[in-house]
């Protein structure tokens, strides 16, 4: 055998890295052809929801003989990966994104990452309701002006599931719950006294307080709202934490939320619940009532008659205190196009065929109206939406829709995109519930943070 | 009773309470995954310790795939297997042959290379995320498994190659200078004494690198995407994002993904016995 000599193996070792590369054709290429969509959509709960865009976008692939390479994935790695792929300028042409409102796109707009989709919005402008507009309006600090940097999709504001045979194992009916912001809720203490004194371990309230995911945020935000907080971002940007009404707002938010939670009326698994887990514990029993992001709860439930039509009962953010309406908060999904798109061209003629009114309504009912329409036609035209037999498609369309919304605030300021990136106002109920802060300082504390993520983001 | 012999029933009540604490600690989350897998959805978060009605319909389910996010399940399933052989086999290899060289053929500032190596650890796995995503973006590779292959054999290749030399080190200089003078190759000597001399430490790191890969998410999702060349931790991380996370299939898919890691290691736990060099330079 011919002897091995250690250059002979170094040279050997470096022909035969030099040909594999060669045959894996490592070598630097196109990611992919121009004439193509790269698409990535965030996994709908139902398969049907996923299955309504596959079959649109296979519609829209032969009609405009345009190859989609479309990618459905969980809503978070969608984030995930549109940031890492923004960091290295390879991106897909088309995001549809759940939570991209508030955790990414408004700072994506304002850091000049994205496509402005003015032309695809004024196609429909008509159409969207005043908050999807809002929404979708963007400030882009390098070009220093405000424009669509985002599809509005499709919306979703807080709801209160609520199960009817726990009331009444408490002796209450439906009817009994009451109508204004802290009565409502502090209901559903009595009811927990109730049950307990049964001997039943089940909570009355299902409060999300994690800091992480939506739902906590969700949460507190509608409150803030309820209890007069809705001008903690004015429109033109400014914060405005400062003002005692907001001050209040917040303060009173906190204590409502932490103190049941301290007298034993949440479960202390609250503290760290992802979005799932008060759905989860819903269906187990373990609490009387949850507030949650869409009618999920019960439309998890539609092919239950009994829990979907009797058991289980959908009820809409309730009055202020002071008996008047209270406006929802509004979370608008987005769908963009990342600047560095190989073929904006194309993406723009997608998504302008995806927000046709007859489009957008088809794919948003196999959503089983989790998700609202963005466009009050859609609503006026399909009987499906207002279908008086359902107990809850029409409270979420009055919620979402007929009733007054507000836009998350971080349409009028990105840094509250930040905010809600860093769980602020979560962070804050832990400082209260696990550090024994009061709810002054806690909220002093979170100000103070969030008037330094403000300063980062001065037009 | 004698105080010695009181402090001994006292030592050895500590360690089986300790004990007891320790099996009790381990073994309740798997009895809890495997609870939740022979539940049905709506008992799941059920108070009860033991399942109120135990049946195999979540494993059912997975084996027939006929949940919709488990619908290619056995597809990514061996996407897995693909990438989890195939990194096993690069890392083994290339640490091997690296060790071999560096520390049998003395080569010439060999210990630099191992140090390097190892600084590689340094630097978190998670931090160099978006670069080699942005490398393989450029190579093309994104949604290829051969990029989180690539990925994993880089991040596994240093500790291979640092514990071969330390395994290494144990295997007497004598056997190579006796094959030597018998008229052996490096190459003979290399697989006809240092490789089976070194399967201990083989099967540790092949086992090692196998599961690195079978378990890794965040390049596997970064990297693959579509639902044919996913592996199956990213298909579980679909499931935790709905409104309503079906438990009982989440963790009986999981169960169903643990077995071939724990078969591989069982099948090849004898080899991982020391003491193969005793008695190696003898006669």
């Amino acid at each position: 055998m011919k002897r091995i000599t250690r250059r002979r193996a170094l040279v050997g070792a470096s022909a035969a890295g030099a040909a594999v590369t060669a045959g894996t054709g490592l070598t630097p290429r196109r990611a992919r052809a121009a004439g193509e969509l790269t698409v990535w959509w965030t996994q709908g709960f139902y398969k049907a929801e996923n299955d309504a865009v596959i079959a649109w976008m296979a519609d829209w692939e032969k009609r405009n003989n345009t190859k989609v390479n479309l990618t459905i994935m969980n809503g978070p790695d969608v984030i995930t990966k549109l940031i890492a792929g923004m960091q290295v300028g390879d991106v897909p042409d088309v995001v549809h994104t759940v939570t991209g409102d508030r955790f990414l796109v408004p700072r994506a707009a304002w850091n000049d990452q994205l496509e402005d989709v003015s032309d695809v919005v004024e196609s429909q402008k008509a159409e969207f309701t005043e908050t999807a507009l809002i929404s979708a309006r963007l400030y882009n600090a390098k070009q220093k002006k405000y424009s669509y940097y985002g599809v509005p999709t499709k919306a979703s504001s807080l709801m209160n599931s609520v199960w009817l045979p726990l009331l009444e194992d408490a002796g209450f009916s439906a009817t009994d719950m009451p109508g204004t912001q802290d009565k409502f809720y502090d209901f559903f203490q009595t009811v927990q006294d109730k049950l307990r004194s049964k001997g039943k371990r089940i909570f009355g309230l299902g409060y999300s307080m994690a800091a992480k995911e939506a739902d906590a945020g969700n949460l507190f935000h509608q409150f803030l709202v309820s209890y007069g907080g809705v001008g903690i971002v004015m429109p033109d940007g400014k914060l405005n934490i400062d003002d005692p009404a907001v001050r209040k707002a917040a303060i009173t938010t906190l204590e409502r939320l932490t103190t049941p939670f301290k007298k034993g009326y949440v479960p202390p698994g609250a503290i760290n619940w992802g979005d799932v887990d008060n759905n989860n514990a819903f269906f187990a029993k373990q609490i009387v009532m949850t507030p949650n992001a869409t009618i999920s709860i019960a439309a998890a439930q539609m092919d239950k008659p009994d829990l979907y039509y009797k058991e289980i009962i959908t009820r809409g953010v309730p009055l202020g205190n002071d008996g008047k309406p209270v406006p929802s908060v509004l979370a608008i999904a987005p769908t963009i196009i990342p600047k560095g798109s190989k073929n904006v061209d194309a993406a723009r003629a997608l998504l302008r065929d995806f927000i046709q009114p007859a489009n957008l309504n088809a794919y948003l009912k196999e959503t089983r109206a989790r998700y609202l329409p963005v466009m009050a036609s859609i609503v006026k035209n399909d009987p499906y939406w207002t279908d008086p037999k359902d107990p809850h498609r029409q409270v979420a369309v009055d919620m979402g829709l007929t009733k007054p919304t507000v836009p998350w605030w971080m349409s009028y300021n990105p840094a509250y995109s930040a905010v809600l990136s860093e769980q602020i106002w979560p962070q804050a109920e832990a400082n209260i519930t696990q550090r024994n802060m009061t709810a002054e300082q806690a909220t002093d504390e979170a100000a103070k943070r969030i008037k330094q993520l403000f300063e980062q983001y001065q037009k | 009773m004698t105080a010695q012999r009181r402090a001994r029933v006292i030592d050895s009540i500590g360690v089986w309470l300790l004990s007891a604490v320790l099996l009790v600690w381990t073994l309740l989350p798997i009895y809890n995954i495997i609870r939740v897998s022979i539940q049905e959805k709506e008992e799941v978060l059920s108070t009860s310790v033991f399942p109120i009605a135990p049946s195999p319909h979540a494993f059912s389910v997975v084996f027939r795939q006929t949940f919709w996010l488990l619908e290619t399940f056995w597809n990514q399933m061996g996407n897995s297997f693909f990438i989890g052989i195939t990194v096993a086999f690069l890392v083994l290899a290339i640490g091997s042959l690296t060790s071999f060289t560096i520390s049998r053929m003395r080569i010439r500032s060999g210990w630099m290379l191992t140090n390097a190596a190892l600084l590689t650890y340094v630097i978190p796995m998670s931090f160099l995320a978006i670069p080699f995503y942005g490398i393989m973006g450029k190579y093309g590779l994104t949604n290829n498994p051969i990029a989180v292959i690539a990925v994993e054999v880089t991040f596994a290749t240093p500790y291979a190659i640092f514990i071969f030399q330390q395994y290494g080190a144990s295997i007497p200089f004598e056997l190579d200078e006796a094959a030597r003078i018998d008229g052996a190759s490096p190459l003979q000597v290399f697989f006809r004494i240092y490789l089976p001399l070194m399967a201990p430490a083989l099967v540790a790191i092949g086992t090692y690198a196998l599961l690195l890969s079978w378990n890794e998410y965040l390049y596997a999702f970064l990297l693959l995407s579509g639902g044919k060349v996913i592996t199956v931790p990213v298909t579980l991380g679909k499931f935790l994002v709905g409104d309503e996370a079906p438990w009982n299939y989440l963790m009986a898919a999981a169960i169903v993904y643990a077995i071939p890691p724990l078969l591989i290691y069982y099948g090849f736990r004898r080899k991982m016995h020391g003491g193969l060099t005793m008695g190696g330079v003898k006669g």
